[in-house]
């Protein structure tokens, strides 16, 4: 019986450095890679953008224009390489939060600002309504950055007329961040996928409008991941609002559950 | 007298663009390819700013960095990380090797240099 237990006690011991070691073994490769992948694509991207400055002499209109699809699509490709690298890292449970104080207010108004463009360019009203007493922070203000940045990006791609609204409030314990847009809406059905690997709501969209289908799901698992909630209300025709909710102060990082 | 930039970086690709871009500025440029090459050519000709890859064969940027920083008559000298390794962590572990600012890959030439003249007016 005695015997028994230090058989499988040892047993348990071995299966699991086996697991720490594989564990580190991916987390090795997903370094390795991210490395790999991202080397020949900093040199096109940074050959193109010194072309187009004119570095090397000037550049007939024409080649101007192919190289600035150049440019998009590389970095169409490096937004594909960071998500599957991304949602890699959380799924070998690679992605640790950095928890420091942030400004909310600061966060919308950084992907404000970094939308703006995108919004100008198709026409859509883009507006932010900040609550005026907002206070400070604790939590992984890069993650939350490309979260923020993920709604309204989504948003803005999906909208052809009207506007996207931003707004965050808080209560005493909670950050209240929503993304109202005016675009086709979401099917329940689709809803319920939305927040999955992979998946987008209308593939024959993902054809026109790009994307890996792979960023809700990594905000998804980033608001968690602060012990925080994401959702989605919508109905088809009537627009879309993701909203998340989010501890103010975020001191240790959720376990997956 | 112009400011010297001493690029360390193993590819070549990445430090013909570092060079083409500073071509067109007053900097001067010297390389090294990893991180002993890098010390070395610190001990020959003090830079005045140095643009530090992460992963080097030989020596890692990481630990190249900790040597420049620990040595009195260098520690002033800016050290910005030029890393792909840009998940979550790294900058932190760039930081606590004591480089002073940091860039992810693939970075913009542009905004690269704009990081350079942060430090080097």
């Amino acid at each position: 019986m005695l015997g028994e237990n230090t058989r499988l006690r040892n047993e348990l011991q071995e299966k699991s450095r086996a697991l720490a070691e594989a564990t580190a073994h991916r987390s090795q490769f997903l370094g390795n890679m991210s490395h790999e992948l991202r080397t020949p694509l900093n040199a096109i991207l940074g050959y193109t953008e010194l072309i187009l400055d004119d570095i090397y002499g000037g550049v007939p209109e024409p080649m101007r224009r192919v190289l600035k699809r150049i440019e998009s699509n590389g970095k169409h490709l490096l937004g594909l390489i960071n998500d599957v690298l991304d949602l890699a890292k959380i799924e070998a449970g690679q992605l640790t939060l950095t928890l420091a104080e942030y400004s909310m207010a600061e966060v919308v108004r950084n992907v404000f600002s970094a939308v703006e463009p995108l919004a100008a360019e198709k026409k859509l009203a883009l507006t932010v309504d900040l609550a005026a007493d907002l206070p400070g922070g604790h939590g992984d203000e890069r993650r939350l950055t490309q979260v923020l940045l993920n709604l309204v990006g989504n948003a803005i791609k999906f909208t052809d007329s009207g506007e996207v609204a931003i707004a965050a409030a808080s209560d005493n314990r909670a950050f209240h961040v929503s993304v109202r847009d005016t675009g086709p809406g979401i099917t329940p059905a689709d809803q319920a996928r939305l927040f999955q690997e992979f998946q987008q709501a209308d593939n024959s969209l993902t054809k026109k409008k790009g994307g890996t289908g792979l960023g809700l799901a990594i905000s998804k698992r980033i608001i968690e991941m602060h012990g925080g909630r994401i959702r989605v209300e919508s109905a088809p025709g009537r627009g879309s609002t993701f909203s998340f909710t989010l501890p103010i102060t975020v001191t240790q990082q959720a376990r997956r559950p | 007298m112009s400011n010297r930039i001493l690029v360390v970086e193993d590819q070549e690709d990445n430090r013909r663009i570092v060079r083409d871009l500073l071509t067109t500025t007053d900097y001067e440029v010297t390389e090294a390819e990893n991180g002993e090459e890098a010390l070395a050519s610190v001990a020959r000709q003090r830079p005045d700013l140095i643009l530090m890859d992460i992963q080097l064969p030989v020596m890692d940027g990481y630990e190249a960095t900790r040597r420049i920083k620990a040595d009195p008559a260098l520690r002033e000298i800016p050290i910005i990380a030029v890393t792909s390794y840009a998940l979550s962590g790294d900058e932190e572990k760039a930081r606590a090797a004591g480089c002073d600012d940091f860039v992810p890959k693939p970075y913009s030439p542009r905004q690269l240099l704009a990081k350079i003249r942060k430090f080097l007016p």
